[in-house]
């Protein structure tokens, strides 16, 4: 199978549904001539042309709020906020309005509308370039919140997102653009709420998402050379979140780490964390183990900047933690 | 400090008790090791010693109730200490019943039970689990997690070793209505045969109704009929204890076997005059095995190495002769022992062996009656087996295996004629015993059986 990168993964899935769907527009900072930032959407204006790729003004309130619009009356548009850092800026426009119009029509009005946007620090970026707070969007009833860890996973579950007629935050994540993996040439979708079991083991369950889930892993290949058999878990989408497979696997293994890099306090893993306390409290033979970054903004200094960034070395420490009660 | 006193674990299957007499009051003195009540389970009566020496300062179970096991029923403080806050009365469970209430209600409050009470001690929820599910008291367990943690895995060494696994878990009870439960009762057709069609498998009235008229109808139940090859089923509690003892024999003991042919003509003679009489007299049909347990007694206090285990570098040679006798169950086999043999009349070996098999059968045996046990007879006669090796139960040192009786044809003074015969075998653990000294056992038990009215004219 040929073997592509995660950017072109979500390129091919947005050519796809635009050819097929003249309802899809696409509307962001420099993703016309330029391509986006990070080259997501390069190509399209040339194909579909200036009505249906439309770069914008730095106004993340303007253009999210047109497209809750335009959702509305009858397209389907896709936005690309080109840092999760700036979606604060439209933040009423996604909170009150794209996640409420269906509840508060009674139905009646729907948001068929695909908020892209990315994570993650290592750029170099500072702290308002390189953040990691996808797990704010877990906590809005009426917002489908997708988090793609491979080539494969972002264009089937971008195919998914696009059928979808309510709205969904589709959170990418910076340093997984440019890795490679194989992707199908047909159209496939991965349905929400359906966790993928990377890797299967009795000792410990690891929930991971985006670059963690790689780097998870990793570790438990090395690991598995010292016979502890870690099942790996990419939830995929955090909202709806695949409980019963967190769950199961929990119940088998007894043992939770969580990997995900958001902050710890109030994120991802602590959700998660939750639910098993919460539905699987008896079957839990160790503390829970969260692994994130620390809760700090995100520095600018390059090593500490490598150090703040969760990785295999943080893994290992959880996975050695919860060893202590094997 | 103040300690606890607990209704004591009273057997693998026991799990409730009721105290019969306090044989101290309130205010005594009490001196650990001395007795402290009688209890009485399963019609069995046993004194219990008390934990700590001191003051038994607070009865918190009067006479005469039944109650869960391990449940506190006193406690004793350092004499001028007073009862910790926890046990005073006003606290569920604790306070004296008030007369004419269902006692199972109070004792099933939560602050009875064990590993509630245990909320300094720190383990792991999924420890907890096991330990709520067997009623076991955590702070009796060791962990080895970390700052002393009990994890999982600490709770069932703990119960392999008290072995109190072989119990069944309190939880495990198959689902069913309560409608369903009460009908299965009155047809008298047991849960467990019954599948249930409810939520979670749970069995309702239309399920024992239908498994009641299939009864009638001459046909099997529906849940024994599903085939097991190609499955791979989860071992039982009670399988998984035999597997781990047994490969621990098995390969931590060397062993070695020997094997003898008994003539059992005059044996079988004695029995067999001796039958209705001893009938009559006591009661009770003795077997052959009674004679070979009372002779296996007898021989075992010329040979006390094969009344022994290994302890580190040193023997421990067991201070009384418990001849165990192994029962084959459904689920496994279990090895009820019969209390110094060798000092026993054949009357009283043949009577308890007939109630400790029985009540083997039924699971109903105290963890008292297997663990005493010092050296095993297992019979596979009945199967028709020629002879067979064994491993040994332990930590004991030696098991004698029963073979089928033989019809033989041999020169007597040049004669032909038929023996009956017995082959014999004895499987012990080299460590301790020498292939002598175990030859040696084998040849005075077969002068013993072969010369049987010498033998049990001794009865002291």
């Amino acid at each position: 199978m040929r073997e592509i990168t995660y950017a072109q993964a979500i390129n091919e899935a947005l050519r796809e549904n635009m050819r097929r769907n003249n309802r899809i527009i696409l509307m962001g900072e420099d993703i016309g001539r330029y391509g986006g930032i990070f080259q997501v959407t390069a190509g399209l204006l040339n194909e579909f042309g200036p009505d249906r790729v439309i770069d914008t003004p730095i106004s993340e309130a303007g253009f999210v709020g047109t497209c809750v619009g335009a959702a509305m009356t009858g397209l389907h548009p896709v936005a690309e906020v080109m840092f999760i850092d700036f979606t604060t800026c439209a933040m009423d426009m996604i909170v009150n309005q794209m996640a409420k119009m269906h509840y508060m029509s009674g139905g009646r009005g729907k948001v068929p509308f695909v908020l892209r946007t990315n994570i993650g620090a290592g750029r170099g970026a500072a702290a308002q370039h390189s953040q990691s707070f996808h797990s704010f969007f877990m906590h809005i009833p009426g917002l489908k919140v997708v988090t793609p860890a491979t080539p494969y996973d972002a264009k089937g579950l971008m195919n998914m997102a696009l059928a979808d007629e309510n709205p969904v935050v589709f959170v990418e994540h910076k340093k997984l653009f440019i890795t490679k993996g194989h992707v199908p040439e047909e159209s496939y979708a991965i349905p929400f709420g359906k966790a993928d079991i990377k890797r299967e083991g009795n000792d410990i369950t690891i929930v991971a998402t985006h670059a963690l889930v790689q780097k998870t892993l990793n570790v438990a290949e090395e690991m598995s050379r010292e016979g502890i058999e870690i099942e790996v878990l990419d939830p995929r989408t955090i909202s709806p979140l695949d409980r019963e497979t967190i769950l199961n696997s929990v119940r088998k293994t007894g043992k939770l780490i969580t990997a995900d890099e958001g902050c710890v306090s109030g994120g991802f893993g602590s959700e998660v964390a939750a639910i098993v306390a919460q539905e699987a409290f008896d079957y839990l033979e160790a503390p829970v183990v969260r692994v994130g970054s620390p809760d700090t903004p995100v520095p600018f200094s390059p090593p500490l900047e490598q150090f703040y960034i969760p990785d295999e070395g943080n893994i290992r420490e959880a996975v050695n933690k919860i060893l202590e009660y094997q | 400090m103040a300690t606890e006193v607990v209704l004591p674990m009273l057997g693998i299957t026991v799990e409730k008790g009721r105290i019969l007499k306090w044989l101290k009051s309130e205010g005594d003195r009490v001196e650990k090791g001395e007795s402290i009540f009688e209890v009485e389970a399963d019609k069995v009566t046993t004194e219990v010693e008390c934990p700590a020496s001191g003051i038994l300062k607070k009865i918190l179970i009067p006479e005469n109730v039944e109650l869960p096991v391990l449940t506190v029923v006193g406690v004793i403080t350092a004499e001028g200490e007073e009862v910790p806050e926890k046990y005073v009365t006003g606290k569920p469970g604790i306070a004296e019943p008030p007369k004419g209430a269902p006692l199972e209600v109070i004792l099933s409050s939560p602050s009875v039970d064990v590993s509630e009470r245990s909320d300094q001690i720190k383990a792991v929820p999924a420890a907890r689990k096991v330990a709520r599910q067997y009623g076991i008291d955590l702070s009796l367990i060791s962990g080895s997690g970390p700052e002393g943690t009990i994890l999982k895995k600490d709770v069932e060494s703990y119960m392999a070793l008290s072995r109190v696994e072989m119990a069944v878990p309190k939880g495990e009870e198959k689902r069913a209505t309560p409608l369903a439960r009460r009908l299965a009762e009155k047809e008298g057709i047991p849960l467990e045969s019954i599948r249930g069609t409810g939520p979670h498998g749970r069995v309702t009235k239309e399920d024992v109704l239908k498994a009641s008229e299939k009864r009638k109808a001459g046909l099997p139940s529906e849940a024994p009929v599903e085939t097991l090859f190609g499955k791979t089923i989860p071992m039982s509690r009670m399988r998984r204890v035999i597997a781990r003892r047994i490969s621990q024999s098995a390969f931590t003991a060397p062993h070695i076997h020997f094997f003898t042919d008994v003539d059992m003509g005059k044996l079988i003679g004695l029995r067999n005059e001796s039958l209705s009489d001893f009938e009559d007299q006591f009661g009770v049909r003795i077997s052959i095995n009674d004679f070979i347990i009372k002779a296996v007694g007898l021989i075992i206090r010329e040979y006390p190495m094969l009344n022994a285990s290994l302890d580190g570098e040193n023997i421990r040679i067991n201070p009384e002769i418990n001849v165990g006798l192994a029962v084959a169950l459904e689920e496994g086999l279990i090895v009820p022992a019969i209390p110094r043999a060798d000092r026993c009349g054949l009357e009283d070996i043949a009577r308890m062996r007939v109630d400790l098999v029985e009540r083997a059968r039924k699971g109903k045996l105290t963890i008292e009656e297997i663990e005493r046990g010092t050296f095993t007879v297992s019979s596979l006669a009945q199967f028709g087996i020629t002879y067979f090796t064994a491993i040994l139960n332990p930590p004991q040192s030696g098991i004698l295996t029963v073979g089928k009786l033989d019809e033989k044809i041999s020169f007597i003074n040049g004669e032909v004629r038929t023996k009956q015969v017995t082959r014999f075998g004895l499987s012990v653990d080299h460590r301790i015993v020498d292939g002598a000294v175990a030859a040696a056992f084998l040849q005075a038990f077969k002068g013993k059986l072969e010369s049987p009215s010498c033998t049990f004219l001794q009865l002291t």
